[in-house]
C-alpha cells in the first residue's frame, strides 16, 4: 500500500492523457470522447482512494517526497518537478477525483447534445489535471503553474457559450479578477523564495524547505509577513473572497457542471489549500493570521445576505460558496487548521451536489429562476431528496457533513477567543450569525423550488428585483442581461437533449440515472465525510486515533507553534483576570494541554499549537448551532412555506435591500473605480506610452542605426575599403603601362641590356671577392 | 711566345663584334660580327690551350676552335636565311624594322 503514494503522479497524469486523447481522437468515438475522461478519473479516482486509505489509517504520516529536476538554474540551484504526499494531498486527491467522476458523469447526460461536447470533456480533464498538478506540488513554483492552468481552464470552462457577449464578459472578468489575485502569488512565492534562499538552501522553492524554514526562525518576520499576505492575496482572488469574489457569481455564466466543479467544489478551494500547505509559515505571524481571519469573516458574514435576494437558483449557491468559503479562511485564520480544510472537504461533497441538483432542476425547467419552479417536489423525488440532503448539510443540520465541519470551525473559533485573542470571539459570533443566514436562504430556496405549485417558465417576466433596481447603472443591466442569457444557454443546451417534445407547456419531469447517479453518490457522501472528522466519530466505530484529524495533520504541523501566542497571553494576563482564568495559571499549560495540542502534556507553554486534537464537542456551540438553525428554518417557513409570496420579504427592507440587490456595490464599484478609470486613463496613458514614448524610442534608435549605416556606407565602405581596391587595381594598371615599353620588340636593345647586366654582374662579383 | 698578344686580339675582336651587334642597322652586318665574336672565342680557346695545357698531345682547345667553327658555319647558314625571308617579305634587311614583337 506504501508504494502507491510513490505512483501519486498517476492521478496527475491520468487526466491529462485523457485530455490529450480526448482532443486528438475524442471526436472518432463511439461516445465522442467522454468515455475516455470517465475512464482516466475513474482509474485515478481508484488510486486516490488507496491512497486516501493509506493515509487514513496511518496517519499522520511522514510525507512522501520525490522530485525530478525540472530545470538547473546552476550554482547548484534547481527548480523541480515532484510530489509531496501527505494527508493534506491525499484529502485533496479523494475530494477533486470524486467530484470530478461523479461531474464527468453527469455533463454526459447534462451537455448531451451540444456542439462542443467533445472539447467539454477535453477541458474537464485538463481542469483535474491542473487542479492535481496544484494539489502534489512539493515547491511552490509548480503549484503556480497548476494555479495558472486551473485559471485558464476556468476561462475557457466560463465562457463555454462564447457566442454571447456576456459570457466572454464573465469569462474576461473571471480571467482578469484572478489574475490580478496571481501578481500577488507570484511576488508572494519569490519573496519566500528569496527568505529561505538566504538560509543556503538550494531548493528555495520547496514546500517543506520553505516550511522548516519558517519553523526554524530562519526567515525574518518581513519576509513572512510579506510573502503570506502576498500568497493570501493570491489566494483572495482565486477562493472568491471579498472584495475580488466579483468574478464568482459571474462565473454562473458557465454550463452547471462546470460551476459544480470549478465553482464548488475544487477551483476556488485552491486558495484555501495553498495557505493549509503553507500553514506553518502562516502561523509565524499574527499580522498575517488575523488578516486571513478578517478577509474570511468578512467574506462570510456579507456574502451570504446577497444570497437572499436572489432570484438564480445558482447565482444563490454562488453567494453561498463565496460565504463558505469565508468559512474556511476565517478558521484557517483563528488557527483552526483542521477546522479549515474539514470544512473544505464536506463543502466541496455538498456543494457539488447542490450545484448538480440545481442542473438537475435547470434541465427539467429551463429555467435558472427559482421564481420558474415551485412544486418540483412532485416532479422530481430523486432531485429534491439529494437537494434537501445536500441543503442541510449546507445548513448544518444535525449529523450532516457541514453540522460537523462548521461545529468545528465554530469551536476552533471560539478556543482561539477563549485564548485571548479577539478574532476568536469575533468570528465565533459572525460565524453563528452567518450560519443563520445560510439557513435561511437554503430554506428559502427550497421551499421556493420545491413546495407550492408549479409556476412554469414565463419569458416575459421581469426579475421581481427589478422594480427596486431603478436606479441602477449600467453595470446592474449589464449583469441583469448575463443572467437571462445564462438561463437562456441552459435553456437552449437543454431543449436539444429533450428529444423534441414540447417542453414549454409540459410538466417538468425527473432526469435520466446519468445525472441521478452522481446526485445520490454525492449525498450519499454528504453524510460519512462528516462523521469522521466530527466528534460521534468514536460512536459509530471510528477511533480517536484515527480520524480526519490524523489524516490531514502532518509532523510538522504537529510542531507548529504560534510564536506570537506566548506576548499574546502575557498581555491578556496583565489586562484581565477573566482571561487569566481562561488561560488557567501562569504559564498556559492547562490551556495548551485542555483544548490546544493533542500531545498537550508535552508542552511548555511558550506558544500554542496548531488546532489539531481530537474533535471536541462544545455543548454551548452546538446549541447555539441549533437555535440558529430551528429559528432561520422557521422563519423560512414562515414566509416561504406556502408558495412565493406575491412581494418576497427581502425586498422590502428599504435600502438594505437595494444595498443587497446591487451586491453592496462591488460591480458599481469595481465599473467605477477600476474598469473605468483603466479603460479611461490608463489604456489611454499605456497606449501613449506604446505609440509615442516606446514608439519614438524605437523610431529613433531605428533612425540612428539608419544614419550610422548610411555613414558607414559612403566612408567606409566606399572610400576606405573600395577606395583600397580601386587604388591598388589602379596602380597595378599605372606601373604595368609604364613597365611594358621596356618590351620593345628591338632585339639590339636586349643585347645591350644582356650586355650591361653582364658587366654589372661581373663588376658586382668580383667587388664581393 | 707571350700570351699575351692573342688575347689581346681576342679581346679586341670581341669588342668590335659586340659593337656591331648593338650599333649596325645592317642585318647582314650584324651576322658578321657574330662572327667576329666566335672567332675571338676560338683563338681564345687556342691561346688558353697553348697557356695551361702546354705539349698536351690532345690540343683539346684547338679541337674545340674546329668544333665552334662549323657550328658558326651552320649558324651563319641559317641566319643568312632568316635575313633572305626577311628582304622577300620587307624589302629590308634592316633590324630595327623588325619590332613585330613588342608591346
Amino acid at each position: 500500500m506504501e508504494q502507491l503514494l510513490d505512483y501519486a503522479w498517476l492521478v496527475v497524469a491520468l487526466p491529462f492523457a485523457a485530455a490529450v486523447l480526448i482532443g486528438a481522437f475524442g471526436k472518432l468515438m463511439p461516445l465522442k470522447g467522454s468515455e475516455i475522461g470517465i475512464a482516466a478519473v475513474f482509474v485515478a479516482w481508484l488510486i486516490s482512494l488507496g491512497i486516501g486509505g493509506y493515509t487514513f489509517v496511518n496517519g499522520p504520516i511522514e510525507a512522501v517526497e520525490s522530485s525530478l529536476t525540472w530545470a538547473p538554474m546552476g550554482s547548484g540551484f534547481e527548480i523541480q518537478l515532484g510530489q509531496y504526499v501527505d494527508g493534506l494531498t491525499a484529502m485533496m486527491l479523494v475530494l477533486v477525483t470524486t467530484v470530478s467522476l461523479g461531474v464527468q458523469l453527469y455533463s454526459r447526460e447534462y451537455m448531451h447534445g451540444e456542439e462542443r461536447f467533445t472539447y467539454f470533456f477535453a477541458m474537464l480533464s485538463l481542469f483535474t489535471f491542473s487542479m492535481l498538478v496544484l494539489v502534489v506540488a512539493n515547491n511552490t513554483l509548480q503549484a503556480v503553474v497548476g494555479w495558472e492552468l486551473v485559471g485558464l481552464c476556468s476561462f475557457l470552462l466560463i465562457g463555454f457559450y462564447w457566442h454571447e457577449k456576456p459570457n466572454q464578459d464573465a469569462a474576461n472578468k473571471a480571467f482578469l479578477t484572478t489574475k490580478f489575485a496571481d501578481i500577488g502569488l507570484i511576488v508572494g512565492v519569490i519573496v519566500l523564495s528569496a527568505g529561505v534562499a538566504q538560509t543556503g538552501s538550494s531548493t528555495p522553492f520547496d514546500i517543506e524547505t520553505t516550511i522548516d524554514a519558517a519553523m526554524g526562525g530562519e526567515l525574518s518576520t518581513a519576509t513572512i509577513v510579506l510573502g503570506c499576505l502576498m500568497i493570501f492575496l493570491g489566494a483572495v482572488g482565486k477562493s472568491g473572497q471579498m472584495p475580488l469574489h466579483v468574478w464568482l457569481p459571474d462565473a454562473m455564466a458557465g454550463p452547471t457542471p462546470v460551476s459544480a466543479l470549478i465553482h464548488a467544489a475544487t477551483m476556488v478551494t485552491a486558495g484555501v489549500f495553498l495557505v493549509a500547505r503553507l500553514y506553518p509559515v502562516f502561523a509565524q505571524s499574527l499580522v498575517v493570521m488575523n488578516t486571513v481571519a478578517i478577509v474570511g469573516v468578512i467574506t462570510l458574514f456579507f456574502a451570504g445576505f446577497v444570497a437572499l435576494v436572489q432570484d438564480d437558483i445558482k447565482k444563490v449557491l454562488a453567494y453561498s460558496t463565496v460565504s463558505q468559503l469565508g468559512y474556511m479562511m476565517a478558521a484557517l485564520g483563528v488557527g483552526g487548521y483542521t477546522a479549515g480544510i474539514f470544512h473544505l472537504f464536506t463543502h466541496g461533497f455538498f456543494k457539488a451536489l447542490l450545484f448538480l441538483g440545481s442542473g438537475s432542476l435547470i434541465h427539467a425547467v429551463h429555467s435558472n429562476n427559482m421564481s420558474d419552479m415551485g412544486g418540483m417536489r412532485k416532479y422530481m423525488p430523486w432531485t429534491f431528496a439529494t437537494f434537501i440532503i445536500g441543503s442541510l448539510a449546507l445548513a448544518g443540520f444535525p449529523l450532516t457533513a457541514g453540522f460537523f465541519s462548521k461545529d468545528e470551525v465554530l469551536v476552533a473559533a471560539q478556543i482561539w477567543g477563549d485564548a485571548g485573542f479577539t478574532m476568536g470571539t469575533v468570528v465565533f459570533w459572525l460565524g453563528l450569525a452567518g450560519a443563520a443566514v445560510t439557513t435561511f436562504y437554503m430554506a428559502r430556496a427550497c421551499f421556493l423550488i420545491f413546495f407550492g405549485e408549479h409556476r412554469g417558465v414565463h419569458h416575459a417576466a421581469v426579475p421581481t428585483h427589478d422594480e427596486h433596481a431603478d436606479e441602477h447603472t449600467v453595470v446592474e443591466h449589464a449583469v441583469e442581461a448575463e443572467e437571462a442569457e445564462a438561463a437562456a444557454h441552459d435553456h437552449a443546451g437543454a431543449v436539444s437533449s429533450t428529444d423534441g417534445h414540447d417542453v414549454h407547456h409540459g410538466s417538468p419531469h425527473e432526469s435520466g440515472w446519468q445525472i441521478l447517479v452522481p446526485l445520490v453518490m454525492l449525498a450519499v457522501l454528504s453524510f460519512p465525510v462528516g462523521f469522521a472528522g466530527g466528534f460521534l466519530w468514536d460512536e459509530v466505530g471510528g477511533s480517536t486515533e484515527r480520524n480526519f484529524e490524523t489524516w490531514t495533520a502532518t509532523h510538522d504541523i504537529e510542531e507548529t507553534t504560534y510564536p506570537f501566542a506566548a506576548a499574546a497571553e502575557a498581555g491578556a494576563e496583565g489586562g484581565e483576570a477573566e482571561e487569566g482564568h481562561a488561560l488557567a495559571g501562569a504559564d498556559g499549560e492547562v490551556l495548551a494541554a485542555g483544548a490546544l495540542a493533542a500531545e498537550g502534556g508535552e508542552e511548555h507553554g511558550e506558544s500554542l499549537h496548531v488546532l489539531h486534537g481530537a474533535p471536541e464537542f462544545h455543548l454551548d456551540v452546538f446549541v447555539y448551532a441549533l437555535i440558529a438553525f430551528l429559528v432561520a428554518v422557521g422563519g423560512a417557513w414562515v414566509i416561504y412555506g406556502r408558495g412565493m409570496p406575491a412581494r418576497d420579504p427581502t425586498f422590502r427592507l428599504g435600502p438594505v435591500t437595494t444595498l443587497l440587490v446591487n451586491k453592496y456595490y462591488f460591480d458599481d464599484l469595481g465599473y467605477r473605480f477600476v474598469v473605468v478609470p483603466v479603460r479611461d486613463k490608463l489604456s489611454p496613458a499605456a497606449s501613449w506610452t506604446s505609440n509615442v514614448v516606446i514608439d519614438g524610442i524605437v523610431k529613433r534608435v531605428g533612425g540612428a542605426a539608419k544614419r550610422l549605416g548610411a555613414v558607414t556606407y559612403t566612408t567606409l565602405d566606399q572610400k576606405v575599403i573600395d577606395g583600397g581596391i580601386n587604388g591598388a587595381a589602379f596602380s597595378a594598371a599605372w606601373w604595368s603601362d609604364k613597365l611594358r615599353r621596356i618590351q620593345s620588340g628591338d632585339v639590339q636593345r636586349y643585347a645591350g641590356a644582356l650586355l650591361a647586366g653582364t658587366i654589372v654582374l661581373v663588376l658586382v662579383f668580383s667587388a664581393a671577392r | 711566345m707571350s700570351p699575351l698578344g692573342p688575347l689581346i686580339l681576342a679581346a679586341f675582336l670581341f669588342c668590335v663584334g659586340v659593337y656591331g651587334i648593338i650599333a649596325r642597322r645592317n642585318a647582314v652586318l650584324v651576322l658578321m660580327s657574330v662572327e667576329l665574336m666566335l672567332n675571338a672565342v676560338n683563338i681564345n680557346l687556342v691561346a688558353f690551350n697553348n697557356i695551361t695545357h702546354q705539349g698536351d698531345p690532345l690540343v683539346s682547345g684547338q679541337v674545340f676552335a674546329l668544333f665552334v667553327i662549323a657550328i658558326a658555319a651552320a649558324e651563319v647558314g641559317v641566319g643568312l636565311a632568316i635575313v633572305l625571308n626577311m628582304f622577300r617579305n620587307r624589302a629590308s634587311i634592316d633590324v630595327d624594322d623588325v619590332d613585330l614583337m613588342r608591346w
